[in-house]
């Protein structure tokens, strides 16, 4: 049985099969440095927005682990060399971008036919456990948390020996996702490290986290990517793309490549075009437009779309108030944009704009546990700006 | 790849391979059997990742090649093959392949074989062979007290290990779930005097177990401190252990116990069976009053009412009652092979051991029930 990817999966590909990771170098530093001195710690927590590479990262350093000889720290029956111990050689593919420290050949770059690499992209090598969220066969869809039982596999994972005799490795993607029950279980195997053995907790949110987990862990904060940065992931991925384009989804995902790849698969600029068309066009409601925008975006096809479509407003909204703030000039992402968000951001005192920027959030929210009808919820959103464009409250 | 055999050879080693593929997998190259064809030999290999069995058979017409394809589907596909039919298979480029026996075709979708999981034996410094049927006894005495419960997962699975016995080095199996414990004790065999104990999990017990039923001779064991390999011949398994330390059993196994009971085990058992028909809790305590030469078992249930059956025995010791698990019990006397069962009991509330006149080299102990 193969699993479907989720609605809200990111489009990029598969992080157990990505071969590069670029823009975190730093934090491939502090683990190789971690692993060299022979002192890594039991867990790490990776943190940062989603789609920056934060799972891309774990599996890469789970990879570089487990490629190595068994017995911890030393790569031979020598021990560890006087200056550090030596990668075998491995050349980076052409085309590498330099990833932060010194490009990929310093980081946890491992060939993509190398035995370890191949089944760590088929989810078939003994020694690393993921848990993430399982597939509910009643739903027909992927549950909503992580659960005790998922947790448990890690305990029985780290319960046997490694089969290849070198590190059992574990990665929880992402930990946030993990229901009060899930979180307590995992605190043991924290608590409890066996020797070893290594845990990577990736979080999008991790003031979410128990704080009981988090203590255990160290923390490894990722940032997210500069717009060349993802423009060069882009690149790689969407190659077909023509170069405005990929730099508009560099800017609307805000330094995540995933999230650019997951808002290019969900037809994000197309809608987010649509989106900047209405809003230059505030105070005024063009309500042709706004009713065909909300009837493609509801019914249960257009998921993806009215997820991305949400998230694109209140970040525009968001980033239109904190720009205002600055005092700088709005970015230019497509064409008439800046414009219409110097217009709008003088139409009402920003602090109104704030309120409708926490109005929308909740709405949204609110309409994802109530079922609201959502060409509704974006009719009603739209309303709400035209109102507060023209200086009204809604 | 490609390659003929015959379909009973085939359904034969995939019985014994497929089994351990688990239905529901969520990662598409785990349902898969991995085929490896080369030197006049099928070689096929299923895993879970914490255990894979390797099966060699005889094909001929071989040209080498490996894949890997759905367990259960061809499985189905050869146990659906006509008897007696010759099954032919080969691997095309595009990663198909089609199996072909008389006028039936199917055509399979591969994965690649560098993708499936492997069980590298690595080193393995201990290598021993032990008679099939000393392997079967040690499982079979002790595999029914392994616990089920995660939490001490060290406990999931049976020990084995070299001990000191009454007269001389041993190698003993020890499995318990902290309410009853089994222990089985055999010759060392040459080679396993140096070895280190090893946990062997409850599942790799259940899959050796199978196969030893279909072979004679001695298995090839080799471990190491973090892996078992057990060789039945064309079949190997190899499994990862359980990493934990086996709690100091020789504490709890009472030394001073000094009231002897002995009585017919058949007849005991049919007893037990009998009158644990009417208890309706979940620890189906059965209550043993003994007496002079003479043993009553009863159980009393709020809901049905009360059942008692009276034995013959030899016991001199003070009157006393005791109370057990019945279904404990059972599982004991169901592995004394002898006509008499010994139990050797202190006190209402102090663990009772129970040898079988038949094999001195087997012990089980049972904590009792308040009753």
């Amino acid at each position: 049985m193969t699993r479907p990817a989720a609605a809200d999966a990111p489009a990029a590909p598969s992080p157990a099969a990505a071969e590069t990771l670029v823009g975190h170098g730093a934090a491939e530093a502090a683990l190789r440095e971690a692993v060299a001195g022979g002192r890594l710690h039991h867990a790490w927590l990776i943190s940062g927005p989603q789609g920056i590479g934060k799972a891309t990262l774990a599996y890469r350093v789970a990879r570089w682990l487990l490629a190595r000889p068994p017995g911890g720290t030393a790569p031979d029956a020598a021990g560890p060399g006087l200056f550090g111990d030596d990668l075998p050689p491995a050349t980076a593919p052409d085309g590498e971008p330099a990833s932060g420290a010194g490009g990929a050949h310093d980081g946890l770059w491992l060939a993509p036919d190398d035995p370890v690499f191949r089944r760590v992209a088929a989810g078939a090598h003994p020694d690393l456990c993921v848990i993430d969220r399982a597939w509910d066969d009643k739903r027909k869809a992927l549950r909503n948390e992580i659960v005790v039982d998922d947790v448990r596999r890690a305990q029985a994972h780290f319960a046997a020996t490694a089969t290849e005799g070198g590190w059992r490795v574990a990665i929880v993607d992402a930990a946030d996702e993990m229901n009060r029950s899930a979180a307590n279980a995992l605190l043991k195997t924290l608590e409890e490290p066996p020797r070893d053995s290594v845990l990577f907790l990736v979080a999008h949110a991790p003031g979410r986290l128990l704080p009981t987990i988090r203590s255990r862990c160290r923390a490894l904060p990722l940032k997210p990517l500069s717009v060349a940065d993802t423009v060069a992931v882009l690149s790689r991925h969407l190659p077909d793309l023509d170069d405005a384009d990929r730099r508009a989804l560099a800017q609307l995902s805000e330094g995540a490549p995933g999230r650019a790849l997951a808002l290019h698969a969900a037809g994000g600029l197309d809608v987010y075009r649509a989106m900047v068309g209405l809003l230059a066009g505030l105070p005024r409601l063009d309500r042709v437009a706004a009713h065909g925008l909300a009837r493609q975006l509801s019914g249960k096809a257009a998921d993806a779309a009215y997820r991305t479509f949400t998230r694109l407003l209140t970040d525009w909204i968001g980033r239109m108030v904190r720009t205002a703030a600055r005092g700088a000039a709005p970015a230019e992402i497509v064409a008439g944009e800046a414009a219409a968000m110097t217009r709008l951001a003088a139409a009402a005192p920003l602090d109104r704009w704030v309120a409708v920027w926490e109005e929308a959030g909740a709405l949204i929210a609110r309409a994802d546990r109530v079922y609201l009808d959502r060409g509704q919820v974006i009719l009603a959103l739209l309303e709400t700006l035209a109102a507060t464009a023209a200086g009204r409250r809604a | 790849m490609k390659l003929t055999i015959e379909r009973s050879s085939l359904l034969k080693s995939l019985g014994h391979v497929h089994s351990v593929v688990e239905r529901r997998n969520t990662i598409p190259i785990l349902s898969n059997v991995l085929l490896d064809a080369a030197d006049g030999r099928l070689s096929l290999t299923a895993t879970d990742l914490d255990l894979a069995i390797v099966e060699a058979t005889e094909a001929h017409g071989i040209e080498p090649g490996a894949t890997t394809v759905p367990a259960h589907t061809l499985y189905d596909i050869v146990r659906k093959l006509p008897d007696g039919a010759e099954v032919s298979l080969s691997l095309d480029d595009n990663q198909r392949l089609t199996i072909e026996a008389g006028r039936s075709s199917f055509k399979l979708a591969c994965l690649p074989r560098d993708d499936f999981p492997s069980m590298t034996d690595g080193d393995l410094p201990h290598n021993f062979a032990l008679p099939a049927v000393e392997l079967k006894r040690l499982i079979d005495k002790t595999r029914f007290a392994i616990s089920t419960e995660e939490t001490r997962y060290y406990l999931n699975g049976i020990y084995l290990h070299v001990a000191q016995g009454a007269d001389g080095p041993v190698l003993r199996a020890v499995a318990t779930d902290g309410h009853r414990l089994a222990q089985a004790d055999t010759v060392v065999p040459e080679g396993a005097a140096e070895m280190p104990g090893v946990i062997v999990p409850r599942k790799t017990v259940g899959e050796i177990r199978k196969l030893i039923d279909e072979f004679e001779g001695d298995v090839e064991v080799a471990l190491s401190d973090t892996k078992i390999r057990f060789g039945f011949g064309q079949a190997v398994v190899t499994s990862k252990l359980i990493d934990g330390t086996f709690p100091d059993y020789s504490r709890v196994i009472p030394k001073g116990n000094e009231k002897e009971l002995s009585l017919d085990c058949r007849a005991f058992a049919n007893a037990v069976d009998r009158v644990s028909t009417i208890s309706t809790d979940k620890s189906r305590a059965v209550k043993l009053s003994l007496g002079d030469d003479s043993i009553t078992l009863s159980v009393t249930s709020p809901e049905n009412g009360t059942a008692t059956e009276e034995l013959a025995a030899a016991y001199q010791a003070e009157a006393m009652d005791i109370g057990f698990n019945s279904r404990y019990l059972l599982d004991i006397l169901g592995q004394v092979e002898g006509d008499t069962v010994a139990a050797r009991l202190a006190s209402p509330d102090a663990p009772t051991v129970v040898t079988d006149e038949a094999d001195q080299a087997a012990l089980y102990v049972l904590m009792p029930m308040r009753v």
